[in-house]
C-alpha cells in the first residue's frame, strides 16, 4: 500500500478528489445500499401493488440489527488486518445464555444482558491474548475458539428453547415499529467517537503497517486486545438481539454470523488487508445483505437458489467496487 | 540430536505434528484399551484420509497465502455429480468419476482466476463460490429431492471406500499415493519451488519468471480436484450423497493444515505434516467418541487441542 499524502499537501482543487479517493469504499457501499433500497421498493411495489410500509421496514430493520452489530465487531478486527471466525460462536453463546437466564422481567433481562456482554468481552479477550501475546495468526486462533465457544453454547442450552421476557423483546426489537434503528444509530455514533480516540487512531495505524506503528510507539498489544474485546462484546450484543427477535434461544442459529459478518464487512468497503474502511460501511453492508434476502424473497426467486444469487452478487459487488476504487485512486493528481 | 537442532523450523514442525498424532494414539490406548487394535487404527486412518485429501488441496492454496472456503460445497457437489451421473450403475462409474473431478477442477480454476486475474481476496472469492455452488446444487436437485439424487454410488466407488488390498484399505492406499505424489511435487519439481516462491514473496517470484496467474489458477484447481475426490470417496463410504456432507471439512481441513506446521500466510510447510495433522484431528475425535463424551465436550476439546498444539509449535518468531 502506498502511504497517502495528507490533504494539506495537495493543491486546493484536489481536496474533494482526495476526500473521495480516501472514502471510496464507504461511498461505494452507500451507493450499493441505495441501489438495494430502490430495487427492493420497486420489486415490492410491482409484486404487492403498494409501497413497503411500516411492517416491512420494521421486519427489515429487526433482522438487520444482529448482523449490523456482528459486522461492526468483525470490522474492528479486520481493521487490524485480522479476521474473527469465532463471531458465530460468541453469538451462539450469548443467545443461549440469554434464553436460559433472563426469566420473565425486563429488569432481569437487562441485568443479564450486561453479564452476557461481559462474557462476550471475555471471549474477545481470549482471542486477543492468543493473537497478540501468543503470536498466533488470527484466523487459526479464532478457528480454535469458535469450536470452544460453540461447545460452551451447547453446554448452556443443549436443546433449542428457553424464553426471553416479552418486555425485553419489545425493548430491543419492537415488532410494531422500527425502533431498533435507534440502536444502529447509537452504534454508528459510538463508532465515530471511537474513531477519533487514541485507540481508534492506533487501530488504523496497526492495520496499515504494524512495524511502523510499533516504531511510532503504538501499544500493539493493548490496541489489539481492545479491538478483539470490542468485537466480542458486539458479537454478544448480536446474540442478544437475535434471542430477542426469536423470543427463545438456539445454540446454533448464530453459526451463520461468522461468514455473513465477513460478507457485510466486505460489502461495506472494509479492506480485508487491514487499515482501510469504517464501521459505518460495515453497517451499510449488513443492511445490504438483509435487503438482498428480501429482494430475492419478494422477487419470487426459488429459495433453494438463494445462496447462488448471494454469491454472484457478492462477487459482482467486489469486482465492480475494486475496478471503480482502483480507477479513482490511480487517477493522475 | 544435533541434526534435529540444525533442521529447518518447518521440517521440525513436521516431526512435531507426527509426534502429536502418535501421542494422541497412545492417549487413546491409555483411556480406552483396544484403541490401538489393528481394526480400530485402520478405520481411524480411513476416516483421516478423507480429511487428508481435502487438506491436500487446502495445503496447496495456503502455501501461496490463499485459502479455500469453497471446499464444503465442492465436496458435496462432487458427491452429487457422481451419484446422479452414475445412477448407481457400474457401467457409468468411469464417466461419473471423470465428471465429478472435472467439476471440481473447473470450479477451483474459476476460484483461482478470480483471485489471480480479478484480484478478489481469496476469502471473498471462495466464500462466494461456496454459496454459488450451494445454490446451484440445491436449486438444480430441488434440495436433493430429484429422482436421481437418491441413487447410490456405483459398486466400484463403494468398493474403493470399503475394500482392502493386501490388508490395507483401498482408501488408505489412495491417500498414501497422494501423500507421496504431493510431497514429491512440492519438494523436487519446478512446480513445487514455484509454489513456495509465490508464497514467500509473490513479487520476487514474478520477477524470477514464474507465471503467478497460471500457478494460482492451477493450485486452486488442485484444491477443487481434491475436494471433489474426497466427495467421491465419501459418497462411496456412505453409499448416498447427503445435504451438508461437506460442511465439517471446511474448518477441519484448515486446522489439519495449520497443526501440520504450514504457515497460514504461505511459503512454508510440508504436506507430510498436514497428513499427520489430519490423523491427529481424527484420532482426537475418535478418542472423545470412545470416551462417550457429550457433543459440547468434543467441541471444546477440539478447540483446546488445536490451540494447544499451535501454541506448542506453531508460533511466529518474535518480531
Amino acid at each position: 500500500m502506498q502511504p497517502d499524502t495528507t490533504a494539506d499537501a495537495l493543491p486546493r482543487g484536489n481536496r474533494l478528489g482526495h476526500l473521495i479517493a480516501q472514502n471510496i469504499g464507504l461511498i461505494l457501499a452507500g451507493a450499493i445500499l441505495l441501489i438495494a433500497i430502490v430495487a427492493f421498493i420497486l420489486i415490492y411495489g410491482i409484486e404487492q401493488q403498494r409501497l413497503p410500509g411500516n411492517f416491512e421496514l420494521t421486519s427489515t430493520v429487526n433482522s438487520a440489527v444482529p448482523l449490523a452489530f456482528a459486522a461492526v465487531g468483525q470490522c474492528f478486527v479486520v481493521l487490524t488486518k485480522g479476521i474473527d471466525l469465532s463471531v458465530g460462536g460468541v453469538v451462539d453463546l450469548a443467545n443461549a445464555m440469554a434464553a436460559v437466564t433472563m426469566g420473565k422481567s425486563l429488569t432481569s433481562g437487562l441485568v443479564w444482558s450486561v453479564v452476557i456482554l461481559m462474557v462476550g468481552a471475555a471471549c474477545g479477550l481470549v482471542n486477543g491474548l492468543l493473537v497478540a501475546l501468543g503470536r498466533l495468526q488470527p484466523i487459526v486462533v479464532t478457528l480454535g475458539t469458535l469450536s470452544i465457544y460453540q461447545g460452551l453454547a451447547i453446554r448452556v442450552l443443549p436443546e433449542p428453547g428457553g424464553a426471553i421476557p416479552p418486555s425485553f423483546t419489545n425493548f430491543l426489537v419492537n415488532p410494531n415499529a422500527p425502533y431498533a434503528l435507534i440502536f444502529i444509530v447509537l452504534l454508528a455514533l459510538a463508532w465515530s467517537a471511537f474513531r477519533r480516540s487514541r485507540a481508534g487512531v492506533d487501530l488504523y495505524a496497526i492495520g496499515n503497517d504494524e512495524a511502523a506503528a510499533r516504531a511510532l510507539g503504538v501499544n500493539i498489544l493493548r490496541t489489539k486486545i481492545i479491538a478483539y474485546m470490542l468485537d466480542g462484546t458486539l458479537a454478544a450484543a448480536a446474540g442478544l438481539f437475535l434471542a430477542a427477535s426469536a423470543t427463545a434461544g438456539d445454540a446454533t442459529t448464530g453459526n451463520s454470523y461468522t461468514l455473513s459478518s465477513i460478507v457485510a464487512v466486505v460489502l461495506g468497503g472494509v479492506s480485508l488487508f487491514g487499515g482501510r474502511g469504517s464501521a459505518i460501511g460495515a453497517i451499510a453492508g449488513a443492511l445490504i445483505t438483509t435487503l438482498i434476502v428480501n429482494i430475492l424473497f419478494f422477487g419470487h426467486v426459488n429459495p433453494l437458489f438463494q445462496s447462488f444469487y448471494e454469491g454472484v452478487f457478492l462477487l459482482i459487488a467486489v469486482v465492480v467496487g475494486g475496478v471503480i476504487g482502483g480507477t479513482i485512486r490511480r487517477r493522475p493528481k | 540430536m544435533n541434526k534435529f537442532k540444525t533442521m529447518a523450523p518447518e521440517s521440525r514442525r513436521v516431526l512435531y505434528a507426527i509426534a502429536a498424532a502418535v501421542a494422541l494414539f497412545l492417549l487413546g490406548q491409555a483411556v480406552h484399551p483396544g484403541f490401538l487394535g489393528l481394526a480400530s487404527v485402520e478405520s481411524i486412518l480411513v476416516i483421516a484420509s478423507f480429511v487428508g485429501l481435502v487438506a491436500a488441496g487446502q495445503c496447496f492454496v495456503i502455501l501461496i497465502g490463499g485459502i479455500d472456503l469453497s471446499v464444503p460445497w465442492v465436496l458435496n457437489a462432487g458427491a452429487i455429480v457422481l451419484t446422479t451421473t452414475s445412477l448407481g450403475l457400474e457401467s457409468r462409474a468411469p464417466i461419473a468419476i471423470v465428471a465429478a473431478l472435472a467439476m471440481g477442477i473447473v470450479v477451483g480454476a474459476i476460484n483461482g482466476a478470480g483471485v489471480a486475474i480479478f484480484g478478489i481476496p481469496a476469502v471473498v472469492m471462495t466464500l462466494a463460490m461456496n454459496g454459488i455452488i450451494e445454490g446451484l446444487v440445491l436449486g438444480l436437485t430441488g434440495g436433493f429431492t430429484c429422482s436421481a439424487c437418491s441413487s447410490y454410488a456405483p459398486p466400484f466407488v463403494q468398493a474403493l471406500a470399503h475394500d482392502s488390498l493386501l490388508g490395507v484399505p483401498d482408501a488408505l492406499l489412495l491417500w498414501l499415493v497422494v501423500i507421496v505424489l504431493v510431497t514429491l511435487a512440492l519438494n523436487i519439481t519446478r512446480f513445487g519451488r514455484a509454489t513456495y516462491a509465490l508464497g514467500n514473496n509473490p513479487r520476487a517470484a514474478v520477477l524470477a519468471g514464474i507465471d503467478a496467474r497460471g500457478m494460482t489458477i492451477m493450485l486452486y484447481a488442485a484444491s477443487g480436484f481434491f475436494a471433489a475426490l474426497a466427495g467421491i470417496l465419501l459418497v462411496g463410504f456412505g453409499g448416498q450423497a447427503s445435504l451438508g456432507m461437506g460442511d465439517p471439512y471446511l474448518f477441519t481441513s484448515i486446522a489439519a493444515v495449520v497443526i501440520g506446521g504450514v504457515n497460514i500466510l504461505g511459503g512454508r510447510g510440508h504436506y507430510l505434516g498436514v497428513a499427520a495433522g489430519a490423523v491427529s484431528l481424527t484420532v482426537l475425535v475418535s478418542v472423545l467418541l470412545a470416551l462417550n463424551m457429550p457433543d459440547y465436550v468434543r467441541s471444546i476439546a477440539y478447540g483446546v487441542v488445536i490451540l494447544g498444539l499451535l501454541l506448542a509449535y506453531g508460533r511466529e518468531r518474535e518480531t
